[in-house]
């Protein structure tokens, strides 16, 4: 047997599950612009019928339904395209920061511009052809001295910015550690809210959000593998669980987070106390539960996110012995070599070879000394180590512009010829001569190879960035399609569970009306 | 496709971004005037640009190189010019002298005072120079060949030493005028003749011997004149080469201006209709048609 009251109870449920429906609509309205946020809905499942089942249940015909009830509030979400998405982002991550990268050292470069050191190299070769044709010209020398100074300016510059900029990639590297042993801090903490309040038959929505946010973050950093595991207890079958973070590598994916436990990612050679960054990265170290010490050495590394790119931009080795690689190590290898063995060829020109009758001689008839010298004598000339011997700057009379057989003690009446600018066009030519320290290239030909290499590794990261970031546009369009707040849609929502909640209102005076029938209005015959 | 607010709204900010991008850059080429700018732009028209632009240096300095040459031997024509001249005269007044009969000793004395001075003209001649060089003093350039000091012509080796301007990559054009033995000769055949006490001089014998001198002189400049006509051979061919170098240069890295201006006009209307049509698409919702 039914009760009297049935109806209003019914009705009241109804009320209160549209009630919830419009408390969700209110807070899907209120996160529509929320980063990260995903709609929820109102899962509504008619509650079980009249009679329930039993030997002793009522005799009705049929089952009466009793109304709603608000089974669970569950986010819109679809892991596949979560797991698309940190794919393309991971792949963003590396170009991106490759991009970066290689326009910092095109900048510090400066090629193709009037400021270069193209420029100063070809400013320097003019000089030195004015002062053939006038060796005589103090003028003529006092430019060529100057312009030989811009070429050692140039070199320092260039190669110190370089370096400078190799420091902040290092630095670059350390705050990326820092923040992923940060995101793996806070997802473990997550995990265990989570593994706290699933147990009671809670679904912690807002906390899956922010969990997937964290892994779409880490995701850019190192290409991580997700799965997850059921906390138990009461949690609803749709409930997520804990997550786990594998890091894939060419080797065996390294597990780095489990449950309550992350493992904290330490650079390897990397001095804890000064911070000071080792020269040449030979990899990471996933200290603690649950990756035990495992080693991510670069070798080990894949070729994807901002991590990665990072060190192969900052410089390493895969080996402890083998040879160190890298972007920026590269480019200032080159600059060495090539500052090596352009002053090398200068030097031997300007000093010529007296015992071999090959002369090179300066104004005052003296042999020429050297013109490119070393800054820090404690080592070889370099790019960075490369100035203009300052007694040459002090008397630009000592470039060695002529061939002539010098004056010495022993002949004094040999007079050095003044008119003589040979040696000048030799010194000129430095600068094409085909050079076997430079793999049978000339300095200018070197020089623009190394920038032609830049820029096309520039131009594929450019081209991959743009394309890796118009699929993870893509993908994040698929994913909002899925996931994010329509205004419009839950304005359409708000009606319909407005209605609803209306109709049950009215369903409330109907029952109403009817109650008031039997009790006011019957039992009165006779009255 | 579900299709929501922010994905409108998402998509217009990659469009305008994009959009803005791209005249950026048009921007650049069009201040710049070069389609380039750095090396990952077009990797191959930077590696050309950074050849074509030291041809373009190379072949300015070439042609400032060849007007000094043009200098040298201009200077070098107009003073055996003078020496030609000088020795015509000396021709003239030798002939006079050598005339015994109409000439008195009076007369003889007054030739060889002007002999004299055109000895100290052939000096200033020797002495030549071309800004700060003298050009007929060898690879000594800052040496007068004429010593007035020791009152003789230089004779060390160096002053017979050639000098050479490159001109060309690997070509040579020698500018100097080796004539310092001419010079010699004929100083000393003045001073022979300014020697002479007995008033018995040969005058005949030294008229040909000025003819032989005058021969001489005609050979340095004919010389000078091949070398002339050498340079000016080659600032023809480094005016053709000027040309091509920067018109490969200009055709490699010069942006064309209709096409980038049209360009940059395309996609300032492809961004005000992404404006427009963001206006439109993102105002409206069902919000504003609930009442």
């Amino acid at each position: 047997m039914r009760s009297t009251f049935m109806g209003l109870e019914t009705s009241k449920r109804g009320l209160y599950t549209q009630q919830s429906a419009l408390y969700t609509t209110g807070h899907n309205i209120g996160n529509a612009n929320t980063p990260g946020y995903s709609r929820q809905r109102v899962n509504m499942q008619a509650t079980s019928g009249f009679p329930g089942v039993g030997l002793n249940a009522g005799t009705v015909p049929g089952f009466l339904g009793t109304g709603v009830e608000a089974g669970s509030i569950q986010r819109i979400r679809d892991t596949f395209v979560d797991h698309q998405y940190r794919s393309e982002a991971n792949k963003l991550g590396y170009w991106e920061s490759r991009t970066k990268a290689i326009a910092q050292m095109e900048d510090v470069l400066g090629e193709p511009s009037e400021y270069g050191l193209q420029q100063s190299l070809s400013d320097f070769w003019q000089s030195l052809q004015t002062l053939a044709s006038s060796p005589e010209n103090g003028g003529a020398r006092a430019v060529v001295v100057e312009r030989g100074v811009a070429v050692a300016d140039s070199f320092n510059y260039i190669s110190k910015s370089i370096a400078e900029i190799k420091t902040n990639l290092g630095d670059e590297i350390n705050v990326s550690a820092v923040n992923i042993n940060s995101i793996l801090g806070q997802i473990t903490e997550l995990n265990r809210q989570i593994a706290d309040v699933e147990p009671n038959g809670y679904l912690p929505n807002d906390l899956y959000d922010a969990r997937d946010g964290l892994l779409d973050q880490l995701s850019t950093y190192l290409p991580i593998e997700v799965s997850y595991e059921k906390t138990g207890g009461r949690a609803p079958a749709i409930a997520e669980g804990t997550v786990t973070i594998k890091i894939m590598t060419n080797d065996k994916p390294i597990t780095v987070l489990q449950k309550n436990t992350f493992s904290n990612i330490s650079i390897n050679g990397k001095n804890e106390t000064t911070g000071e960054m080792p020269k040449e990265i030979t990899g990471f170290t996933c200290n603690g539960a649950p990756a035990g010490g495992a080693e991510l050495s670069v070798a080990d590394m894949k070729k994807s996110g901002e991590l990665k790119s990072l060190v192969e931009s900052y410089g390493y080795k895969e080996t402890a012995d083998g040879p160190v690689k890298g972007m920026y190590p590269d480019m200032l290898a080159k600059l060495d070599k090539m500052a090596t063995a352009f002053a090398t060829e200068f030097n031997k020109i300007h000093q010529g070879d007296p015992a071999n009758g090959v002369y090179a001689t300066d104004l005052d008839g003296k042999p020429g000394e050297e013109f490119f010298k070393v800054i820090d004598g404690t080592k070889p000339i370099s790019a960075s180590n490369i100035k203009v011997n300052e007694n040459i700057i002090s008397n630009p009379n000592k470039v060695a512009a002529s061939t002539s057989k010098p004056v010495d003690s022993t002949d004094p009446t040999t007079n050095p010829e003044v008119g003589n600018g040979q040696n000048a066009q030799n010194l000129g030519n430095a600068l094409f001569n085909k050079l076997a320290a430079l793999g049978g290239s000339s300095v200018q030909g070197y020089f623009a190879q190394a920038i032609g290499q830049l820029g096309v590794a520039g131009q594929q990261a450019v081209k991959m960035a743009e394309n890796s970031g118009t699929l993870l546009l893509s993908v994040s369009n698929r994913r909002d399609s899925i996931s994010s707040v329509s205004l419009d849609e839950e304005m359409t929502d708000m009606i319909r569970f407005q209605q609803a909640y209306n109709a049950s209102a009215r369903m409330i005076t109907v029952m109403d009306e009817a109650l008031d029938k039997i009790i006011n209005g019957m039992g009165t015959v006779g009255r | 496709m579900r299709v929501t607010q922010s994905m409108l709204s998402q998509n217009m900010l990659r469009n305008l971004s994009s959009s803005y991008n791209k005249m950026g850059k048009l921007q650049e080429q069009l201040n710049t005037g070069k389609k380039v700018n750095r090396p990952s732009d077009d990797p191959v028209v930077v590696m050309k640009s950074l050849g074509y632009g030291m041809q373009v240096n190379r072949v300015e300095q070439y042609q400032k190189n060849l007007g000094e040459v043009n200098n040298w031997l201009d200077s070098s024509d107009d003073a055996m010019d003078g020496v030609g001249q000088v020795l015509h005269r000396a021709r003239e007044l030798a002939t006079n002298a050598a005339n015994s009969g109409t000439v008195t000793a009076n007369d003889r004395e007054m030739i060889k005072i002007e002999l004299e001075q055109l000895q100290e003209q052939l000096q200033d001649f020797a002495n030549t120079k071309v800004g700060d060089k003298h050009i007929f003093s060898g690879k000594m350039t800052d040496k007068p060949l004429f010593d007035k000091n020791a009152g003789g012509y230089q004779s060390g080796a160096s002053f017979k030493e050639n000098v050479s301007i490159e001109v060309f990559d690997g070509v040579d054009l020698r500018v100097s005028t080796n004539a310092s033995d001419l010079f010699n000769n004929i100083n000393q055949l003045f001073t022979d003749i300014k020697n002479d006490t007995d008033d018995k001089y040969d005058f005949s014998a030294a008229i040909e011997e000025i003819d032989g001198l005058l021969d001489d002189v005609l050979m340095k400049r004919a010389d000078i004149g091949a070398r002339s006509n050498r340079a000016e051979l080659m600032e023809n061919r480094l005016m053709m080469q000027e040309g091509a170098a920067k018109k490969q240069r200009s055709e490699n890295e010069d942006i064309d201006y209709e096409k980038t201006i049209t360009d940059l006009i395309t996609s300032e209307s492809i961004h005000r209709a992404t404006l427009s049509v963001g206006a439109r698409i993102i105002q409206p919702s069902l919000t504003d048609f609930l009442r």
